[in-house]
């Protein structure tokens, strides 16, 4: 049977026959369900992961800090790269030693006012450590 | 020297004399057609980005004695390419890029760039209301097949129309049945003009006033990571499983992963303006210009016009009706009129689905929502495309 079927659609000269467009219709269109419904289930899988990965570290705030530390232990192990080795770069005009990571001087003052405001505290009363950009 | 013959020589070399032989009458209709086009596309705005270009190649492949497309070169089994770039017209040479399917891929890509994915990767049952209206492709098959005028591969490339994307169903024509890409381009583009003139009928005919007013609400927040992973996995998924369809959908998903990635901007900028304006220009121009009178005007195209346009219908038809499954399964959370923008015309059939949805409730945006299926049916219909090369291109 399917090499009847295969053999009259392959015959590119004869026209198609309604039975043979009414078998390939299904198993087409079933096809395209398959594959739609695979991708549905792989999306919402991969969607419940990120939300639970999220979820989780809003519940347990501590492993997040745990991740953080073991991350600090790898990066100690991990050997040096040429980017590595470039000094942290250092405020201008701070007396104190205030790393910036990923983050412009502009933002880092913006955050420190208001930081320094929210506290109601004198800014040169406070001393920030380092300001690093979080990625999404 | 002799002025009369020269003058005669003039004329018999002219266009006008050229118009009395065998074709003349056929490239005068589709001088008409052309002008039509061009009034559709300039006056009423219909789909303008391509029409007038396709209006136009129609225009100058149909002036008797221009040169500038030679269609017989195109349906031999061997195309000397060489010899294309030697000898051939302007729109011989731009074919070229329709002919070895690079064009379709490249507005993918640009398609692709200019794509969110998020309302989908938001609500994934988007995805069945993607592959429901691929019904439509294979209602036209059955259709198709039973005028007993198609062989396999012409039934096929017709009803990927009712895919209602341009690029898919001129990927697929020019491998299966290259003699049809005029009539078929022209439909598919045409209907898809037409969209927001042939959905809503249906759309109102086939759902309940209560149906069309549900309000659907926000979904959850898609995280940059996911639209990243997205793009990458549907490639190799759906790549792996119908390897015909890769450069289509590679291409999309390319496109939107310089999008998502966040590291190529000018890319991404580059892909969906300059790029996707050249190729546009490219593709409008050279498939007009197979709309050559003696091969376009025949009993075959008039079919291809009226199973085009079934397959639009069938294919809104088959979308609603699973978005009225989804509306009974989901209690009245989803509303069924997203399910008509299933049709792959992005973004014309969600914003279809937004209007119609706003004449009931206002206040009710379902652009959001409908962009969902919207972006699952391009999906939809490059795999429909997948499976028919596989089956008749071999």
């Amino acid at each position: 049977m399917s090499g009847y079927i295969l053999g009259a659609i392959l015959d590119k000269e004869s026209p198609l026959n309604v039975v043979d467009a009414l078998l390939l219709a299904l198993i087409g269109i079933a096809i395209v369900f398959l594959v739609l419904i695979a991708l549905m289930l792989i999306v919402s899988l991969v969607g419940k992961i990120f939300d639970g990965s999220a979820k989780l570290q809003e519940e347990h705030p501590e492993w997040g800090e745990k991740i953080s530390s073991f991350k600090a232990k790898l990066m100690f192990w991990k050997k040096p790269q040429p980017s590595d080795e470039q000094p942290p770069q250092l405020a201008k005009g701070t007396c104190g030693e205030l790393t910036l990571i990923n983050c412009e001087e502009r933002d880092a003052a913006m955050i420190m006012a208001i930081v320094a405001d929210s506290l109601n505290t004198p800014l040169n009363e406070l001393r920030f450590k380092s300001i690093k950009r979080v990625e999404d | 020297m002799n002025i009369g013959e020269i003058l005669k020589n003039l004329w018999n070399d002219s266009g006008f004399h050229l118009f009395g032989g065998d074709s003349g009458w056929q490239s005068i209709v589709m001088i008409i057609v052309a002008l039509f086009f061009l009034y559709l596309g300039i006056k009423k705005k219909f789909e303008p980005l391509l029409l007038v270009g396709i209006a136009f190649g129609m225009l100058l492949t149909n002036l008797p004695g221009s040169g500038m497309f030679h269609s017989e070169w195109w349906t031999v089994e061997n195309i000397d390419y060489v010899d294309i770039l030697r000898h051939g017209g302007l729109l011989d040479i731009l074919y070229i890029g329709v002919k070895t399917g690079v064009y379709p891929c490249l507005i993918f890509m640009g398609v692709g760039a200019m794509t969110d994915f998020g309302p989908m990767l938001s609500r994934p049952s988007s995805l069945i209301l993607g592959a429901a209206a691929q019904g439509g492709i294979y209602l036209v098959l059955i259709l198709a097949a039973a005028t007993g005028m198609f062989t396999g591969g012409e039934a096929a490339s017709i009803s990927i129309i009712a895919g209602a994307d341009g690029p898919t169903a001129i990927f697929l024509t020019k491998t299966l049945a290259p003699q049809l890409l005029a009539p078929i381009a022209v439909a598919a583009y045409s209907y898809m003009a037409l969209i927001p003139l042939l959905q809503p009928p249906f759309m109102k005919l086939l759902t309940t006033k209560k149906e069309r007013m549900a309000v659907m609400t926000t979904t959850r927040k898609v995280s940059k990571k996911e639209k990243i992973i997205f793009p990458i996995l549907v490639t190799i998924i759906v790549s792996l499983l119908l390897p015909s369809v890769a450069p289509l959908l590679g291409s999309l998903m390319f496109g939107n992963l310089l999008k998502e990635c966040g590291v190529t901007e000018r890319l991404s900028d580059t892909a969906q303006n300059a790029l996707m304006n050249i190729v546009t220009l490219f593709l409008g121009i050279s498939v007009g210009a197979t709309a050559v009178g003696s091969v376009f005007l025949t009993t075959k195209t008039l079919l291809i016009i009226v199973l085009g346009l079934a397959g639009f219908v069938l294919a809104t038809i088959c979308g609603l009706l699973i978005g009225k499954l989804l509306y009974v399964i989901s209690k009245g959370k989803i509303n069924p009129l997203i399910g008509s923008a299933g049709v792959s015309a992005v973004p014309m059939a969600a914003r279809v689905s937004n209007t119609v949805g706003l004449q009931y409730n206002k206040g009710n945006y379902l652009l959001m929502h409908a962009m969902g299926p919207n972006v699952a049916g391009v999906i939809g219909s490059a795999v429909a495309a997948g499976f028919l090369l596989a089956v008749f291109g071999a």
